[in-house]
């Protein structure tokens, strides 16, 4: 007897981290508690997308959609909504604007706004069973490759689709395959790029977690366009749920047929293996890469040559992300000029993008290309936390830059991110407010890639080093206005002489901040002042004297906490910070109870 | 062929010339550091970028790395690219300010005073400014892989595995060899492999045997090339333009019929070492004439300079005679050689060094032509000749002055008296002596040794350079010691001999031979089991025995065996040997 | 020469070897060498040339005493023939005992044509050696005498 209900419990990272299998096994007993397991099944999925709201649950066939359930909620959730029919409303998403529950998933802008191609099948399936996956029209595409089309064929209709690597360059995907079909030596690789390592990005590891199979499919389709018999998922190490779900589902591949020698009967054999890596921000470069499944030190190389020629053990390799790959069984299936009328005229297709940072909802959204970052930040997003303002989004990863708010409606594709100095990357997106200092956000960042850099080439090693330097300098406030034309120098040096993205790109969260943020840098270094009030070092800190004995009545919580005992009064009489002790750590601020401490 | 610009100058290269090597033969300067000739590029200095006319516009390509393409428009000396690697010395002078090959970019590019310093500045000269130029010599050329980079970006440094001694190292210096900063230095513990002669050289695994070698062509030492180590490297393969280097060279065994064989093995020179008295090995500066004779040489380690081994050129140099020869312990000949030669140490060694000369000898053998004249000469050019034997060579005294001289003991025979004389170098004339395989060599040929240990010539007058064995003929040292007139004179005489059988196109052989008389013979058939040439056959119809006369060498074994005489000897008859001891035994 | 008491002289037959031995000879004579003039020396080109019926021969004609010499054992010219004149000689030894010959009258020798000096020595011990053995009386012969 079919089950009248399904619970599709969301076991992505983010809310197995809430704690999504502890409501699921209370479900699983609640249920049975009440005889009910014969009528409601409950689903684990991969990741659902809203993580912010997490730990998720999504009731069908209605769709009704519950938010930060814990194991206490559930008992009378089952009672309420399971045996009497009424959903309950305190456990529904609640839009900041309107304060009214809105029960139905499809009715949240945070899902209806989004158009799902590579994130299909999340939240609809069990990403460790790959018959939910031939369910949904999963291995179809895979089918009518094999069966229907000659590899040229395979290779015409994603050109057509328009796609480009979702890996950040955005080479055209088509293109790309043609060069390794035609490129001469034998046997040729494909391989999936795993290894996101921009922080703030996990559209891969969702991806990899909620459908592995659509990875699976589509290299399957790649494979056989270009002519590969082997293919190679590169993965980080960091993602073991992900790494755990692709062993499943290569397993069960293999099992029906699908992976392995004569698939689906027509002479095609591909197989593929899993190569862990540990977790190196540049062996996301291509070459770096390959260098690193070849078991060498993950190192980018010079190109030319391209992959294409000389990729993995020197064979022609065709390397793609795991969102290209993911989106190209759909393109089989309904054509590439299906795809293709999504999208700009440049940039077909959807993005998925990870929203992080001051936003109100986090989570993934896969959205069409050309869509505004307005629509993305406001509609999709539910605006900025706290009512503060929007000051600037981060794209692209620690190496993309920032967009201030006067670019808010810039469509987004791969040119206009680039023409506004940031780039797409993996699709991060890292939202700031007024509370952000730009500089900071430039050091952070910088520090990231400083560390990251393998330390091959000259520029980017030192580079970016100098550059960390000269931008701890300005925000501990002894910069200066030579230090501030050299960052300009050093920035647009390292970008254009540096081996490979990582060098080259460093350099844009300094770049794009100096841009469009030169007056922040400049209130550093003249005024000696951090507009936001985040670079500690360049912060005074006072207390107000009436707020403190007024609402606090000289509390003294503030001047037990200085570390540097630097904050004096009696109790009931105001306090005072004495300046030349204090090491500004910011320890008062945070403490006060009544936030008597103001910061200038 | 591919058509470019670069500078304004249109080219012709061939495909796969990246834009360095194009600009190289423009004559156009690019400065680089992580690039060698022989190793793959690396593109990692990013000093040797160059700008491209791209559709996009102006773009800055690693000419190292960059292949030339048609059509390409190429500047490599626009203010964008001069900015550009002003910068990226900049920022490496940040860390490496006293570095003489960044510095002397620097001067070049017209970079007066690095704005930077790097947290990591490191003052000295000799610093690693991390190329990778040993790292990929010891990976791609060497094929070791002993030494890599360790830790990443900033941190990045060149180390072995664990920081520990490489095992994989093969200690062949090719890493020291491409550093441009010498921080890789090479600390040679052994010459493996060297041929003592060249102890005192640098040298490398492929080398030019000496100076005037004959043939002039390098060779390669095997032990210490390290493509027989790693099967890498192959570097001269790659630079040698005929394409004359061949690493699958092997030793071959051929094979040559030949009639008639020169045995001219030369000699080998006396080891002083057992003479414990002329402390040989024991004390500095004592040698032996070869090694002299290699410092006299223009080519040697001292460039034909007389040193000591503490490079200052000796006050005085005693010269010892008959070292090992003309001894009752060691040899009784003289080796006919050393007076000659003795002198004319003193002769060279006075003009180089302006050393005071002592030469010891018991006689003084000048005997060839103009060797008495070049003695006299050597007297009046003021070298002390003293008729005694040397008794001991020892150390001259532990003063500071006297550090490093030697005292030479002996008598004085002329005037009959002890005499101790200080030098600072001597040079002991050790003999010659057969070479130490003669014995070998002479089973291999049938040859006697004289009790000296040279081969035996058939005659001592009436045939110096045939032997005993037909076909094998003697000549230069092999036989006796001689100095090279006489060994010519020796050579030419065998070669002359050889060359009359050849030209006369048959060879005479020596009548005496067995033969059987059929009538005697009853085919018992001793005589061919004797018969070390198998010469005897054995005629199965007439039931006797038959000699081949061409196998026969007439040694008459078989004549003294056959029990019915049947056998006889041409030359050595019963008849006639009986008849000699009756004529020998009549009075 | 007389036959009989100090002024006794031994006639030696010496079978010496054409490669060896009989240069060795030569080689003493070129020298200077002195040796005993009693040996009267007969070339054959082996020593293995040496029909024992020679050795008897040369006793019953008079020799006090006979040396057989040869290249030493490896180096015979004709690779082993000193190796037959050794088995040889080794057995007629044992024969002139029969014939009432002192055994020490033959001798064997290897001499190599270096070995002037030795050749020297030789001769001239073996001639001490057969002075002092006295002159070699046969039976019939000294009927005959």
């Amino acid at each position: 007897m079919p089950h009248r209900m399904h619970l599709m419990v969301c076991a992505g990272t983010g809310c197995v981290a809430n704690r999504s299998p502890e409501v699921r096994d209370a479900l699983v007993t609640e249920i049975a508690k009440r005889g009910l397991e014969n009528e409601i099944q409950v689903v684990t999925t991969g990741c659902n997308g809203f993580c912010g709201a997490g730990p998720l649950m999504v009731v069908q066939p209605d769709g009704i959609f519950y938010q930060q359930l814990s194991p206490k909620d559930v008992p009378h959730l089952v009672e309420e909504h399971f045996l009497k029919g009424r959903p309950v409303q305190k456990l529904m998403y609640v839009p900041p604007e309107t304060r009214t529950p809105l029960p139905k998933m499809m009715d949240i802008p945070f899902f209806s706004r989004q158009r799902l191609i590579a994130l299909r099948n999340r939240g609809l399936i069990d990403p460790e069973r790959i018959e939910e996956y031939i369910a949904r029209d999963g291995y179809a595409a895979l089918a009518k490759a094999l069966s229907q089309m000659t590899p040229q064929q395979i290779l015409e209709e994603v050109k057509i689709s328009g796609l480009r690597g979702r890996g950040g360059a955005g080479f055209p995907t088509g293109a790309k395959w043609e060069h390794v079909l035609k490129a001469e030596g034998e046997p040729k690789y494909v391989i999936c790029n795993g290894d996101e390592g921009d922080p703030g990005a996990f559209m891969d590891r969702s991806i990899v977690e909620s459908d592995p199979h659509s990875v699976i499919e589509g290299m399957l389709i790649g494979a056989r366009a270009i002519g590969a018999r082997w293919g190679v998922v590169y993965i980080r190490n960091e993602y073991p749920l992900a790494v755990q779900r692709l062993m499943i589902a290569l397993e069960q591949a293999r099992e029906y047929g699908l992976l392995g020698d004569n698939i689906l009967d027509t002479g095609f054999d591909f197989d593929i293996s899993v190569s862990r890596g540990a977790g190196a921000f540049v062996c996301g470069e291509a070459t770096a890469l390959v260098s690193a499944v070849e078991g060498r030190p993950g190192e980018p190389r010079a190109r030319p040559p391209r992959l294409a020629q000389h990729g993995l053990w020197g064979k022609p390799t065709c390397l793609n992300n795991v969102e290209t790959w993911a989106d190209v069984p759909p393109i089989i299936n309904n054509g590439g000029a299906w795809y293709a009328q999504i999208g700009t005229e440049k940039s077909k297709g959807t993005k998925v993008f990870s929203l992080v940072g001051k936003i109100n909802n986090t989570g993934l959204v896969e959205v069409p290309m050309g869509i505004t970052l307005r629509e993305i930040i406001y509609d999709i997003g539910g605006g900025v936390p706290g009512g503060k303002k929007f000051k600037a989004v981060q794209t692209g990863g620690p190496s993309g830059g920032c967009i201030p708010n006067e670019l808010i409606d810039l469509p987004i594709d791969f040119e206009s991110l680039a023409e506004a100095g940031s780039m797409m990357g993996s699709g991060g997106m890292v939202i700031m407010d007024e509370d952000t200092c730009m500089v900071d956000v430039a050091r952070y960042f910088l520090a990231f890639t400083q560390d990251e850099s393998c330390g091959k080439c000259a520029p980017c090693r030192e580079g970016t080093q100098l550059m960390l330097d000269i931008l701890t300098r300005i925000t501990d406030g002894h910069g200066t206005m030579e230090d501030l034309d050299a960052l300009e120098e050093v920035a647009k040096v390292v970008a254009e002489t540096s081996l490979c993205g990582l060098g080259t790109s460093a350099p844009n969260p300094v770049l794009t901040t100096m841009r469009y943020f030169r007056d922040e840098y400049l209130a550093h270094i003249g005024a000696h002042k951090c507009p936001a009030h985040v670079c500690r070092q360049l912060n005074t800190y006072r207390i107000d004297p009436a707020i403190c004995v007024e609402r606090g009545h000289g509390c003294g919580v503030c001047r037990r906490e200085c570390p540097e005992k630097a904050i004096f009064g009696e109790k009931n009489q105001a306090h005072r910070v004495d300046a030349t002790l204090c090491n500004k750590c910011g320890t008062c601020v945070d403490v006060c109870h009544f936030n008597a401490v103001i910061v200038e | 062929m591919i058509r470019l610009t670069i500078d304004g100058k249109t080219t012709e290269v061939e495909r796969g010339t990246t834009l360095l090597h194009a600009a190289r033969f423009l004559d156009i300067k690019i400065p680089t550091l992580c690039y060698h000739p022989l190793i793959k590029p690396f593109a990692a200095c990013r000093l040797c970028v160059v700008e491209v006319k791209r559709s996009w516009g102006m773009e800055l390509v690693p000419s190292c790395h960059v292949a030339c393409q048609e059509g390409m428009e190429v500047s490599t000396g626009s203010s964008h690219v001069l900015a550009a690697r002003r910068l990226v010395l900049e920022l490496m002078l940040a860390r490496w300010p006293n570095v003489p090959i960044l510095r002397k970019y620097a001067a070049e590019l017209g970079l007066e005073k690095p704005r930077f310093a790097s947290p990591l500045r490191d003052e000295r000269e000799d610093a690693c400014i991390l190329c990778g130029l040993c790292v990929r010599a010891c990976d791609e050329v060497v094929g070791a892989s002993a030494i890599s980079f360790a830790e990443r970006g900033i941190g990045r440094r060149v180390a072995t595995p664990f920081n520990l001694e490489s095992e994989s190292c093969i200690a062949c210096g090719a890493c020291a060899l491409v550093c441009p900063t010498s921080y890789i230095k090479f600390e040679a513990e052994d010459h493996r492999g060297k041929p003592p002669e060249f102890l005192l050289d640098p040298n490398t695994a492929i080398y030019m045997p000496t100076a005037q070698a004959v043939p002039k062509v390098p060779s390669i030492d095997r032990d210490s090339c390290i493509h027989f180590q790693t099967g890498g490297c192959q570097k001269c393969v790659e630079v040698c333009e005929p394409g004359a280097v061949n690493h699958k060279m092997v030793d071959e065994e051929i094979e040559v019929e030949v009639g008639q064989v020169l045995v001219a093995i030369g000699y080998d020179t006396f080891d002083p070492t057992p003479m414990a008295q002329y402390a040989y090995g024991r004390l500095d500066n004592v040698y032996t004439g070869l090694e002299v004779e290699r410092m006299l040489n223009s080519t040697g380690p001292t460039g034909g300079r007389v040193l000591l081994k503490n490079g200052k050129p000796p006050r005085a140099v005693g010269i010892v005679h008959c070292v090992g020869s003309r001894d009752e312990n060691y040899h009784r000949y003289c080796s006919r050689v050393c007076c000659m030669y003795a002198l004319k140490f003193a002769h060279v060694v006075k003009e180089r060094s302006g050393a005071e000369i002592y030469n010891f000898y018991i006689d003084m053998r000048a005997f060839g032509k103009g060797y008495e004249e070049f003695y006299s000469r050597v007297l009046n050019e003021g070298a002390n000749v003293i008729r005694g034997k040397v008794a001991e060579v020892v150390q001259a005294g532990w003063s500071k002055q006297k550090e490093g001289a030697l005292l030479l003991r002996c008598e004085d025979t002329l005037i009959g008296r002890f005499r101790e004389i200080p030098v600072d170098m001597v040079i002991l004339c050790n003999a010659i002596e057969p070479r130490r395989d003669a014995e070998q060599v002479g089973r291999l040929f049938g040859l006697s040794r004289s009790p000296d240990g040279f081969f035996l010539e058939r005659h001592p007058k009436l045939d110096p350079v045939a032997t005993m064995t037909d076909g094998i003929f003697v000549a230069g040292c092999a036989q006796g010691p001689k100095d090279i007139p006489d060994v010519v004179a020796q050579a030419c005489a065998a070669a002359a001999r050889m060359m009359a059988t050849i030209s006369k196109g048959e060879v005479e052989i020596d009548p005496v031979r067995a033969e059987v008389m059929e009538e005697y013979c009853s085919g018992c058939r001793v005589c061919s089991a004797l018969c070390p040439y198998s010469a005897i056959s054995y005629v199965a119809e007439r039931k006797v025995s038959q000699v081949n006369s061409a196998l026969c060498k007439g040694c008459g074994t078989c004549v003294a065996a056959c029990p019915s005489g049947a056998m006889t000897g041409y030359g050595f008859t019963d008849r006639q040997i009986n008849a000699e001891l009756e004529g020998v035994l009549a009075v | 020469m007389s036959r009989n008491g100090r002024g006794f002289e031994p006639r030696i037959v010496g079978f010496l070897c054409n490669w060896c031995s009989y240069s060795g000879a030569d080689l003493a004579g070129v020298s200077r060498m002195k040796s005993a003039p009693n040996l009267r020396i007969i070339r054959v080109m082996c020593s293995g040339r040496v029909d024992p019926s020679f050795i008897l021969r040369a006793f019953q004609l008079g020799a006090d005493g006979v040396l057989v010499a040869g290249c030493h054992p490896g180096d015979c010219h004709y690779q082993e023939g000193n190796a037959k004149a050794l088995r040889r000689v080794l057995l007629l030894k044992r024969m002139l005992r029969d014939f009432g010959i002192d055994e020490h009258r033959l001798r064997l020798e290897w001499i190599s044509a270096a070995e002037g000096e030795r050749f020297a020595a030789v001769s001239t011990e073996f001639t001490e050696q057969l002075r002092a053995l006295g002159p070699l009386v046969l039976a019939r012969r000294a009927e005959v005498a």
